[in-house]
């Protein structure tokens, strides 16, 4: 077993023995008429406020703190048993009165936003590997540019040296919205083939107007167009992998929030 | 309004090396018989003699029991003694806590943390009052003021095997020159005075003067030689005398260029890959072993129309052990694979006579290859091992791999390094890549650092407390030197801001004073290089490639 799986194990395992200690004491106490919200609920406190210092520390790395990676393992075990210890805390998956419905509905928003997260980044770098590419993402804006004035150098070409203006016309007619900016975003976003049928087609459909000299050229637009469909794949998932985190933390934010008040509340009032 | 403040463009010998050096100690200099020989019209105007014992030298005094240089440091002057007698340690080596290692300043984790607050906003923010006044070499000559000295003389006399130096030897240039670690640590047996002459200085002495050269280049010989045959398996049984003979018979042999990195860096803008030099070609008569000291060499065999590597070899290693013997078994047998120079390789060629007598012929010191394994290789599992060695990323000994495969792209490690770094990141995170590797633009901290080739002032040099490759701020004068010769443009040159924020320029020329940057591990930093710290997917790892497994590392 490597290092990683060990430490995802060793969580994992921690973490399912420290639920079913909760869940017993949960279990013993309701039967005894004593309250367990109180464990549960500060346990599940202790525990958000664990998950979001992960974000913390990501500002503090000039400081020697744990690794980043642990932080990960932590954050991810640690999320999903919050989930269990929200049911266990709560007794039920939608809880009665107003606020805590709407802490509840922000804590499973947050929940399946992590999920969701945690899954994009484990299928989208396999993703970005297969395209045989790699671009930073800032860089995305001047490559796609840079491929859309040899796109145009190359129309420019051909009709200047073939006196033929089909490829030309093409490229004005639809070929130039695909070079303008990423296309095909959402498709790509969830591994589709839309950007490539769509290629094809477009190759198909005005090759057969051409004659061999400008095949040549409609060939150097295609090997052009290729290239942008695999930037256009890193656009999709790296802006994916980006963007979830302005879902994630400011709904992890919110639920924080709502999760001191109602601490606040239940210490004032119920004790 | 745009601001800017003036400092004048930073020059060759701005910094000397010992900047206490008087017009006496040059004329003292120039009376030793190992300068008065020189001559003086032979050296160019614009490095003259004088300029380099001026700014290329300086004068060192030592206490008895003072430690002059340590064995496994990594240094990059030679020394002279002028006069009183040293002591070099043979065996058994000094242990380290006697040899007082100095720890690196390191940040505390309070001055950590306060880089959360003084960061400023404009990056690359220098106290410029720091340059021209003082330099580091004064500050190093300050370190060496407190330098660690041996308490009980006799003891260690006692205790250990060593040998007197005196005056007019000269040592320490295999380390200089080679940008190989010192081999043995030297002490002041009494009050000593040395010339430490730094390895840019030592360089112009070996060019221009054919004496010098003829020592060095002797010295160097026959140390490498001797240092390099007791390190190995083969040979260290064997007697002083037998080592003698061995020695005579040794022939000593360089391949491929010294500044490989300059075809290299051509040949890759242009898509090719580099030449390699042929040491020794598959189906030859092996005439003797050959053992590596100092650089790369591939080990390949025929495949079809091309050559398939099987491993590299660095220092240390050997090629050829396995037909030797056979041959001494009495089976005519040439050589199995090809062995090729990646860049330069320093290597010694043992005959196979001397082999036999000394090495076949007494039993325990037989050593089995283990490389006519690898030819059993499925292709694809050789593929980055072909790669990396392509690459010349083999030289790496704190590459920075990144597995795509777990990489989110968040940046995290970028931004880390950054916030260590007074907001401007050391690296670039892309590079090139290999299936789901990428090496990314980060320093190497390289086995052979060409990099430090060049530098005027020294200000690239390896750091003694942890063998780094790191750039002295206060003495690079921004020449771009080290830049060029990187051959994997791991090292940036940036503009530089005075403590205001203001952009610093040459009051001249107007344009922006420049410095070079690059990874430095986190040197200052606790904790260690933060970029590793802050991958939370574990997808990037500082790497030597010899070591690691999926790059061909034979463990």
């Amino acid at each position: 077993m490597n290092a990683i799986a060990t430490r995802y194990t060793l969580l994992w395992v921690g973490a399912v023995a420290g639920l079913v200690i909760l869940g017993v004491y949960t279990h013993l106490a309701n039967l005894q008429l004593e309250r367990s919200e109180f464990i549960t609920g500060y346990s599940l406190f202790a525990l958000m406020i664990a998950l979001a210092l992960f974000n913390a520390r990501k500002k503090l790395a000039m400081v020697p703190l744990i690794r980043s990676a642990y932080w990960l393992a932590i954050h991810v075990v640690g999320g999903a048993a919050s989930v269990v210890l929200f049911f266990i805390h709560t007794g039920s998956i939608w809880p009665s009165g107003g606020y805590e419905q709407a802490l509840a509905l922000l804590f499973y928003l947050v929940s399946v936003s992590g999920i969701i997260g945690y899954a994009m980044q484990r299928i989208n770098p396999r993703r970005l590997v297969q395209t045989d590419l790699e671009i930073i993402y800032e860089r995305i804006p001047a490559e796609l540019s840079e491929i859309r004035e040899k796109a145009e150098a190359v129309i420019l070409a051909c009709t200047q040296e073939t006196g033929s203006d089909t490829l030309a016309r093409h490229y004005m007619e639809t070929l130039s919205w695909y070079f303008r900016r990423p296309r095909f975003i959402y498709n790509n976003a969830f591994g589709g083939k839309a950007a490539e049928h769509w290629l094809r087609l477009q190759y198909r459909t005005v090759s057969r107007y051409l004659n061999d000299n400008e095949r040549e050229y409609l060939d150097h637009i295609n090997d052009l167009a290729e290239m942008k469909a695999k930037i256009d794949i890193h656009y999709a998932c790296q802006g994916m992998m980006k963007g979830w985190l302005l879902v994630h933390l400011p709904l992890a934010a919110a639920v924080l929030g709502l999760m001191f008040w109602h601490v606040i509340v239940v210490n004032v009032y119920a004790l | 309004m745009a601001s800017v403040s003036m400092i004048t463009r930073p020059q060759r010998w701005d910094a000397p090396f010992g900047p206490e050096m008087t017009d006496a100690d040059i004329h003292r200099l120039t009376a030793l018989p190992e300068f008065a020989s020189i001559d003086a019209d032979s050296f160019p105007k614009h490095t003259p003699l004088d300029g380099i014992l001026r700014n290329d030298t300086r004068i060192v005094r030592y206490s008895p029991g003072d430690i002059v240089v340590r064995e496994g440091d990594y240094g990059n002057s030679a020394f002279l003694v002028v006069s009183g007698n040293l002591r070099v340690v043979i065996a058994p080596a000094l242990p380290r806590n006697l040899i007082g290692r100095q720890l690196s300043e390191r940040k505390n984790i309070f001055q950590a943390l306060a880089q959360l607050w003084t960061n400023r906003t404009v990056p690359e923010v220098r106290d410029t009052s720091r340059y021209g006044n003082q330099s580091v070499r004064s500050n190093n000559q300050s370190e060496a003021d407190a330098r660690v000295f041996l308490q009980d003389i006799p003891a260690v006399l006692d205790e250990h095997q060593t040998a007197q130096l005196g005056p007019s030897t000269l040592f320490g240039e295999l380390a200089a020159l080679g940008r190989v670690p010192r081999t043995a640590t030297i002490f002041a047996e009494e009050e000593a005075e040395l010339l430490e002459i730094r390895w840019q200085g030592l360089r112009e002495l070996r060019k221009y003067d054919p004496t010098w050269r003829k020592t060095i280049d002797d010295r160097y010989r026959e140390n490498a030689l001797k240092v390099h045959l007791k390190s190995s398996s083969y040979f260290s049984g064997l007697s002083e005398e037998e080592l003698n003979e061995v020695a005579d018979a040794t022939l000593f042999e360089s391949h491929g260029s010294f500044e490989w990195h300059v075809s290299y860096k051509r040949m890759r803008d242009q898509g090719k890959a580099d030449k390699e030099p042929i040491i020794a070609r598959e189906g030859e008569y092996p005439d003797g072993l050959l053992m590596i000291r100092a650089g790369f060499a591939r080990v390949s065999i025929k495949m079809g129309n091309g050559e398939r590597t099987l491993t590299y070899l660095g220092a240390g290693d050997t090629f050829g052990y396995d037909e030797l013997w056979a041959g001494h078994q009495g089976n005519d047998i040439s050589l199995q694979t090809s062995l090729k120079a990646v860049g330069y390789v320093d290597l010694l060629r043992v005959p196979a006579p001397i082999l036999g007598k000394y090495v076949f012929n007494k039993a325990g010191h037989h050593v089995t290859s283990p490389l006519h394994q690898l030819a059993s290789h499925a292709v694809a599992q050789d593929a980055p091992l072909e790669w990396a060695v392509e690459q010349r990323f083999v030289n790496g000994t704190q590459a920075m791999l990144i597995d795509l495969n777990r990489c989110v792209r968040c940046d995290d490690c970028v931004r880390a390094c950054a916030s260590t770094h007074g907001g401007n990141p050391r690296f670039i995170r892309h590079g090139r890549t290999f299936d789901h590797w990428m090496v990314a633009n980060a320093c190497m901290h390289c086995a052979d650092p060409v990099c430090m080739i060049g530098c005027p002032t020294g200000a690239v040099h390896r750091s003694l407390e942890t063998g780094a490759v790191v750039i002295n701020d206060d003495t690079c004068i921004g020449c771009g030197t080290c830049a060029n010769s990187c051959p994997y443009n791991n090292i940036r040159l940036v503009e530089i801001n005075d403590v205001a924020g203001k952009m610093v320029r040459d009051p001249d020329s107007q344009k922006p004073i420049m410095k070079a940057t690059k990874c430095d591990l986190c040197e200052t930093n606790p904790g260690g290089p933060s970029c590793v710290r802050a991958c939370p997917h574990d997808a990037l790892q500082r790497v030597t490639f010899q070591d690691d497994e999926t790059f061909g590392a034979t463990s």
